[in-house]
């Protein structure tokens, strides 16, 4: 009986860091934050008020739902196109071509730039006057465009700036994927005369189904949470035109000390991305193709 | 479903990463010894640690942020202190601008403080409210050598809430006009502080100036501008030129749908839209247009920003001057940063004493007198001959004085942060275009100030 015990034993003395760490850095503030966001807190005083953080963030706070509301519009775009473009490029980089290696290094680069340097790098590329993307367009005959500064043109921006991450860490995991399908099915699509976007949507796609699930998955999440770029180039602006959701929740927590605000504005958050998750999941079985379930 | 032999490589390097060992049971010896090194480490290192060669004074922590030159100033000025006052040791606790606010308040909730804070004005309204700083009146009122006569009024003021002081005031000062005196001279025009000691410097003369002195290129392309057209809190100054106001007295409601605020907000946007002799926020991105390049000739500022000025500004000639006067006098913006006491601090005599030590003639002397940096908060400092004659730039020392002297303190309340953010979105809307709906925009925002104000506080 000691024997068998004494790995469980063992197993757990050596997980207990991570234990603890989870218990007071996760699930504890988790735990609490759910409490807070049942109470009036603005870090001096507090009082339960029950749902009504919740009452007022969905019928009284207009800017609840426009940050709602440009976080969903980025996301309906950014994600498909984020993904759509990892896809390309893990293709690409698939391809058995001369420099493969350097072409995969110089891809995956711009993913290693930290978040806040490659917002001040873009807000310059994004320069009315002296900005390249101004400059290239100019070359066309296109007038310049506000891109930070006109309020229907910014949210845009943001999704042509979210392109800068397509060959990050996604596309590694498009591109692992791609190495996992066995080189035998594609040749036999094509023996039996199917050309290359053939073989593509109807071979690898499919194979590749689990790894666009869980990049999907991913995306969305990680588009709900988009918060330093918005931060750092237009801090929400104009006009609130790039108030994504994380700023503001950020912004009642830590500026204006509205804690229970902003945690309920946490759970709402948590409440959605679960949602999100359970439909996708629930969809899922219609187009993901497990190996070893068919 | 994985090939075998994709399986059989799994397995190949699952073995090659964990190979079978001897039963953990064996390594125990090791383990103890290891564990026993450690253990004795630690009491070698606890040991160390135990030794306080403060342990017979009264310790304070003093907490700020700044740049690199005031954190060394104020570490000298911590060491000064405690060479003068051997029964207390002050420790200098240094925190990143960025991390400031967020650091101090969790600090605050939490009852971790530092003794001893810097507060920026524009938070000081919103955690006084909260209780966090120690009532420094029945200090003051004790200490015989401390008389609110010796300091500027408006610094008494800001401190000042309901009739209690909850700081002291550093780093005090006004926003005034650096303004470069080579675009002024290549345009012929006479010195702006020559004006304003006439009495004729006013908004329709700096709003000439700066059509005068803005330059384009032969693509039309602007090279350098006149001036940049001020925002908020800055813009505050023409608003109450203009006779308009932020807020009513008693600081209840808006008043950004006033006519004069319309007309001072009107003639800002003028500046960049009709006159283009001021950057529109998209020419003015990435710091294209920035006093110390060379390419702005006139620009408001807080006197805090002339050492930056004198160390950078190399090829050009520059200078200050009250801010222009309008239809209703020319009163500028003062702030400073106050010292406060932590509420539970368990020293609040020592705390106080050195709170009197970074605002004492000798302190200011230095600060300010010395080396120039922002505004003594005590007036014999600010008339010294050491304050007002300096052989570098700005040469009119007199109107920082004058700047304070008639200067009005930011009326901000306690939700400045949220009065700010519907502010700021108003302004973006009017800046960024050059046809805006100024009233109607401005008649709306104030609506949803009123609102905001007249909820409870913290929803």
């Amino acid at each position: 009986m000691v024997a068998t015990k004494k790995p469980a034993f063992w197993g757990f003395l050596f997980i207990t860091p991570w234990l603890i760490g989870f218990l007071l850095f996760t699930l504890g503030p988790m735990i609490s934050s759910l409490y807070l966001s049942l109470t009036k807190y603005d870090l001096h005083s507090k009082r339960f008020v029950g749902m009504e953080n919740y009452r007022r963030l969905a019928f009284e706070d207009p800017l609840f739902w426009q940050s709602l509301r440009v976080t969903v519009t980025y996301a309906l775009f950014a994600v498909p196109l984020g993904i759509a473009g990892s896809l390309l490029i893990a293709v690409l980089l698939n391809q058995q071509v001369r420099g493969q290696r350097v072409f995969r290094t110089l891809f995956y680069l711009p993913s290693l730039v930290p978040t806040v340097a490659s917002a001040l790098v873009w807000s310059w590329m994004f320069n009315k006057d002296s900005g390249i993307l101004n400059s290239a367009l100019g070359l066309f005959g296109i007038p310049p465009v506000g891109w930070l500064f006109d309020q229907k043109v910014t949210l845009w921006s943001f999704v042509l700036m979210s392109l800068w991450g397509v060959g990050g860490g996604r596309m590694v995991i498009f591109l692992a994927g791609l190495q996992g399908i066995p080189e035998g099915y594609a040749e036999a699509a094509r023996l039996d005369g199917a050309g290359p976007w053939k073989t593509f949507r109807h071979i690898t796609l499919p194979l590749l189904s689990p790894v666009i699930f869980f990049n999907l998955i991913l995306g969305i999440i990680g588009s709900f949470q988009v918060f330093t770029q918005a931060y750092v180039m237009t801090n929400g602006g104009p006009n609130n035109a790039s108030l994504f959701y994380a700023l503001y929740l950020f912004r009642n927590a830590f500026e204006y000390f509205k804690i229970g605000k902003a945690s309920a504005m946490a759970w709402v958050l948590f409440v959605i991305l679960l949602g999100l998750t359970l439909v996708q999941f629930k969809g899922a079985k219609k187009w993901v193709y497990y190996e070893a379930g068919s | 479903m994985q090939s075998s032999a994709t399986h059989l490589r799994w397995e190949l390097s699952a073995h090659r990463s964990f190979p079978r060992r001897t039963p953990f049971s064996s390594k125990i010896p090791s383990v103890r010894r290891a564990t026993a090194v450690s253990l004795l480490l630690l009491a070698f290192g606890l040991t160390g640690c135990g030794k306080d060669e403060f342990a017979d004074k009264t310790k304070l922590r003093y907490m700020a942020w700044g740049n690199p030159e005031q954190l060394a100033l104020e570490q000298e000025m911590c060491e000064d202190f405690n060479r003068q006052n051997p029964d207390i040791h002050v420790s200098f606790v240094r925190v990143p601008a960025s991390a400031y606010k967020n650091k101090m308040v969790v600090m605050f909730a939490s009852r971790t403080s530092a003794d001893v804070v810097r507060v920026d004005h524009y938070n000081f309204p919103q955690l006084v409210k909260k209780d966090y700083f120690y009532d420094m009146t029945s200090l003051a009122e004790k200490d015989p050598t401390f008389k609110s006569s010796d300091f500027f009024p408006q610094c008494i003021e800001e401190e000042t809430v309901n009739g209690r002081m909850y700081g002291m005031n550093v780093l005090f000062g006004g926003i005034l006009v650096y303004y470069n005196k080579t675009m002024l001279k290549d345009a012929g025009l006479e010195d702006p502080y020559e004006l304003s000691q006439k009495g004729q410097w006013t908004w329709d003369r700096y709003r000439e100036y700066a059509i005068k002195m803005t330059k384009f290129g032969p693509n039309g392309k602007p090279l350098k501008f006149g001036t940049q057209s001020p925002g908020m809190p800055v813009n505050l100054i023409p608003i109450w030129a203009f006779g308009g106001d932020l807020m009513t007295p008693d600081f209840k409601h808006s008043r950004l749908g006033d006519p004069n605020t319309i007309r001072a907000i009107q003639f800002l946007h003028d500046l960049p839209w009709k006159d283009h002799c001021s950057p529109n926020p998209a020419e003015a991105a990435n710091g294209a247009f920035t006093f110390e390049s060379g390419k702005l000739g006139m620009s408001f500022d807080f006197m805090g920003v002339s050492p930056t000025y004198r160390k950078k500004v190399k090829d050009f000639e520059w200078d200050v001057c009250p801010v222009p006067s309008g239809p209703h006098g020319g009163v500028s913006l003062v702030k400073g940063n106050q010292l406060v006491i932590y509420r539970e601090t368990e020293h609040p005599q020592e705390a106080w004493r050195f709170v009197r030590f970074m605002t004492s003639v000798g302190t200011e002397q230095k600060l300010y007198g010395r080396l120039l940096r922002c505004f003594p908060t005590r007036r014999a400092v600010a008339y010294s001959k050491e304050y007002l004659h300096t052989d570098q730039a700005p040469h009119h020392m007199d109107s920082f004085v004058s700047t304070v002297e008639h200067g009005r303190p930011l009326p901000i309340t306690s939700r400045w942060d949220e009065q700010l953010t519907l502010v700021t979105s108003a302004m973006e809307e009017i800046n960024h275009v050059p046809d805006p709906d100024i009233p109607a925009i401005l008649k709306r925002t104030q609506s949803k100030i009123d609102k905001m104000l007249g909820e409870e506080e913290g929803w």
